[in-house]
């Protein structure tokens, strides 16, 4: 299986050291040779219609800052260019999420789908803003488009919610999303205050420089939309989920919650069809009251009732394993597809 | 009267001295009491020139300046190629109306930031549309009755796949005797467009590259000529490529069957369905040198003389890669190789070679260098993991060196002579082909060796100075 890399942050190189690492395995296994044939970020491209060696490719990462000083290397080449240089099977679009206009990502999808090529994606951004067009665009196209690291990092929260479907119906949903607001609202119960929370959760690089993403209920608020739009077949973008973020919460409130045997959490809903993201007080016993850097979620069903799924949520090794998941399934709609 | 055909291609054709030597050739046949079709390609580098100008005008760019060019070229030649002003006058008048519709169509083509293969097949016609009445007009200006038109109007009629036309060859039998047949009787010499034929509803096909052999092999086979002449800017067929073996001799007489594995194996770009016709009449294909017309140069003909050297010519195919399919899954497992060979097909890979261990263990496929990562996914994809095989790999560095000869057939020990050879310099052979046809032995050897494997075999059987 050849594949395009775009963009090389924290997941894709979390992902090429995983490849570099599991590679051998995965042929054994899964009947897939992973070659990364070509690698994009922001300064440039390296490729190798024969596949890259890419814990090289790696290397002049770190020690460069950037994939293009690679000898097989291009200062400035995009990750466009590359789609329409080297033959892939597989692009795995990693670039950092805008929600603005979701680019580069959305057009990384867009023309990677128009090209004929299955697309593994983690950015919320293109999925959150598009997400029904993407959907149509890839069925259209007869490609595959999976995306299991945009929500709950390696916990397969989405495909968990999926299968619950076969038989019984989902009725409402519920979860904690988002791992950074969830330990500043954990250290928050434990006495500290907002700012000093934030600024903890900062240090230990759970929160980004820029925390709004994460504390406006942003990134809760995609990962919704995708969940909707995927589990519960709704078409949903980010302008229809109600969202209000944690930034306004006092440190005498979370007390006073905590010595009613209830905790704040910043909770992400569906409920008739509603999308919201709002802080909200949870029984202390509810099995979505998770503390520290976990997300949870909680699907009410017909005839199961509750399910509760919990994991850690993030970090680039979690969800490079889901990419990892992602394209054994690309890999076993190919052979369906090849099949008689 | 002996009748032929010469086709004259683009490689000698090349400016309008070119031009007026082909005339030469025309004049001094006639002269002789020979009647003459002439079959012209477009001048050298025109048909490239003219796809690129497609492209140009595809991406809204400015074409003036090559056109422009293309006229320049085509009026120079003219100037050069016709001694007689009159005549002259009328070809330069040929050459600009060709020009403006070329310009028509490109400007089309750039409004429309389009093409279809119909329009495409249409322009590239200008090419021979603008060389013919240059010839046309130097064999007149010899002083010899002469009379051009295109493929089309001498009644070569095709089917509609444009790009890769087919002739429709009893429909093309009736047009072109009743249109050529009256000029031959009154010694009018006809000079014909190579490459171009029109569909039955006149629109302008092209018979594909290197179609104009294909046009003399067709006209020869209707009128019953006595023989084809293709010149060209080579000898003729080589026992090798004279740039890797400076030995390399031209092969005086060979088989089609011989030819048209030579042929695709690349000794000479001919059109892989250009000898058919040929073949099928049996009228014998001559290839020779336009620059050195005394040269005996290669006859095709169907008659195979074996025993006159086993081996005929040694090639080289470039651009080819391995595809290696391995599983002791595949072992007793019926349908394996067929599944590989309908996933490629599938795919419109095209697979130029095939071997299979009878363990069944594996199985090598020799296809195109382009498609070959394309063709490992797909086998991938599709078959890895399913228990069926364990591992499918390709290996890019490798040629094909093929070994063409009829004589081979039912000479035992000709192929253990072509892997001694081969062993005797430290080459390994990679994989081996033999069709029961014993016309071919193909193998395939990394490509750093390529050329040392065709040395060693063009020695072993001393094509350098074997008579054939």
């Amino acid at each position: 299986m050849r594949i395009i890399l775009l963009g090389f942050g924290v997941v894709g190189r979390a992902l090429a050291r995983l490849l570099g690492e599991e590679g051998q395995r995965l042929a054994r296994s899964q009947g897939i040779k992973p070659i990364v044939v070509g690698v994009a970020d922001s300064l440039g491209a390296a490729y190798n219609q024969r596949g890259l060696n890419i814990l090289e490719v790696l290397e002049s990462k770190e020690r460069h800052g950037t994939v293009s000083e690679h000898p097989k290397g291009i200062r400035g080449m995009t990750g466009l260019e590359l789609l329409e240089v080297v033959y892939s099977d597989v692009v795995v679009e990693v670039t950092p999420t805008n929600l603005r206009d979701g680019e580069p990502g959305l057009t990384h999808i867009r023309e990677t789908l128009k090209a004929g090529i299955n697309v593994v994606t983690s950015n919320k951004g293109p999925l959150a803003l598009a997400m029904p067009a993407l959907i149509e665009l890839a069925k259209y196209k007869g490609m595959v488009m999976r995306f299991s690291g945009t929500v709950g990092g390696g916990t397969p929260i989405l495909d968990y919610g999926r299968r619950l479907l076969a038989g019984d119906y989902i009725e409402e949903m519920e979860g904690i999303l988002n791992g950074t607001t969830n330990y500043i609202l954990t250290r928050m119960t434990e006495g500290l205050g907002f700012q000093e929370a934030l600024k903890e959760a900062q240090e230990r690089g759970y929160a980004e420089r820029d925390p709004s993403m994460d504390i406006e209920g942003l990134d809760s608020a995609c990962k919704l939309v995708i969940m909707a739009n995927y589990i519960m077949g709704l078409r949903a973008t980010l302008k229809d989920v109600e969202i209000e973020g944690i930034r306004g919460i006092s440190r005498e409130k979370v007390a006073d919650t905590r010595r009613r045997g209830y905790a704040v959490k910043l909770i992400a809903s569906i409920r008739e069809n509603r999308l919201r993201v709002e802080p909200r007080e949870i029984p202390n016993r509810s099995p979505l009251c998770v503390w520290g850097v976990l997300n949870a979620v909680t699907f009410k069903c017909r005839r199961l009732g509750e399910q509760t799924v919990v994991g850690r949520g993030a970090g680039g090794v979690e969800t490079a394993l889901s990419i990892i998941r992602d394209l054994i399934e690309v890999k076993r709609s190919l052979t369906k597809a090849l099949e008689g | 009267m002996k009748l032929v055909v010469m086709k004259f291609g683009g490689s000698c054709l090349t400016d309008g001295e070119g031009i007026l030597m082909a005339a030469r050739l025309v004049r001094d046949s006639s002269k002789r009491g020979v009647r003459v079709v002439a079959v012209a390609s477009a001048m050298r580098g025109v048909t490239d020139r003219l796809l690129e100008m497609v492209e140009v005008a595809l991406e809204g760019g400015n074409v003036t300046r090559r056109v422009e060019a293309l006229r320049t070229d085509h009026v120079e030649a003219a100037h050069r190629a016709i001694n007689d002003s009159e005549i002259r006058g009328e070809v330069e008048g040929t050459i600009l109306m060709g020009i403006s519709e070329l310009e028509k169509v490109l400007t089309a083509i750039r409004h429309l930031g389009e093409t279809t293969p119909r329009s495409r097949d249409y322009l590239l016609s200008f090419g021979e549309r603008l060389s013919t009445p240059i010839l046309w007009g130097s064999i007149k200006a010899l002083g010899l009755e002469a009379s051009w038109m295109t493929g089309g109007e001498a009644g070569i009629i095709t089917d509609s796949s444009f790009g890769e036309a087919r002739p429709l060859m009893e429909n093309s039998r009736l047009q072109v005797g009743a249109r050529l047949r009256p000029l031959l009787e009154r010694g009018v010499i006809p000079v014909i467009t190579g490459f171009i034929g029109e569909d039955l509803d006149r629109v302008i096909t092209t018979l594909g590259r290197g179609g104009s052999d294909y046009t003399a092999t067709i006209i020869g086979a209707i009128l019953g000529a006595d023989e084809v002449y293709l010149w060209t800017d080579v000898e003729g067929l080589m026992t090798a490529d004279p740039k890797m073996v400076p030995d390399a001799r031209v092969i005086k007489e060979t088989s089609f069957e011989e030819a048209v594995e030579m042929a695709v194996f690349g000794a000479k770009r001919m059109h892989p369905r250009a000898l058919v016709p040929a073949m099928k009449a049996g009228i014998p294909v001559i290839i020779k040198s336009l620059r050195n017309p005394k040269a005996e140069g290669t006859r095709i003909t169907g008659e195979v003389k074996v025993g006159e050297g086993i081996v005929k010519a040694v090639t080289i195919v470039r651009g080819v890669g391995l595809l290696n399919v391995q599983g002791l899954g595949m072992i007793g497992m019926p349908g394996v190789a067929g599944r590989v060979c309908q996933l490629l097909g599938s795919s419109n890979i095209n697979i130029f070679m095939i071997s299979q261990s009878v363990s069944e263990a594996n199985i090598s496929l020799m296809i195109s260098k382009d498609k070959l990562y394309q063709a490992e996914s797909l086998i991938e994809n599709a078959l890895l993991g399913s228990g069926m095989i364990t591992d499918v790999s390709v290996e890019e560095d490798v040629s094909v060196v093929a070994v063409v000869g009829a004589g081979m057939r039912g000479t035992p020990g000709t192929a253990a002579r072509v892997f001694k050879a081969v062993a005797s310099r430290g080459i390994n052979i990679r994989m081996i082909a033999q069709g029961s046809s014993e016309l071919n032995i193909s193998l395939v050897v990394k490509e750093e060796d390529g050329e040392e494997a065709v040395r060693a075999i063009h020695q072993e059987f001393n094509l350098a100075c074997a008579i054939m």
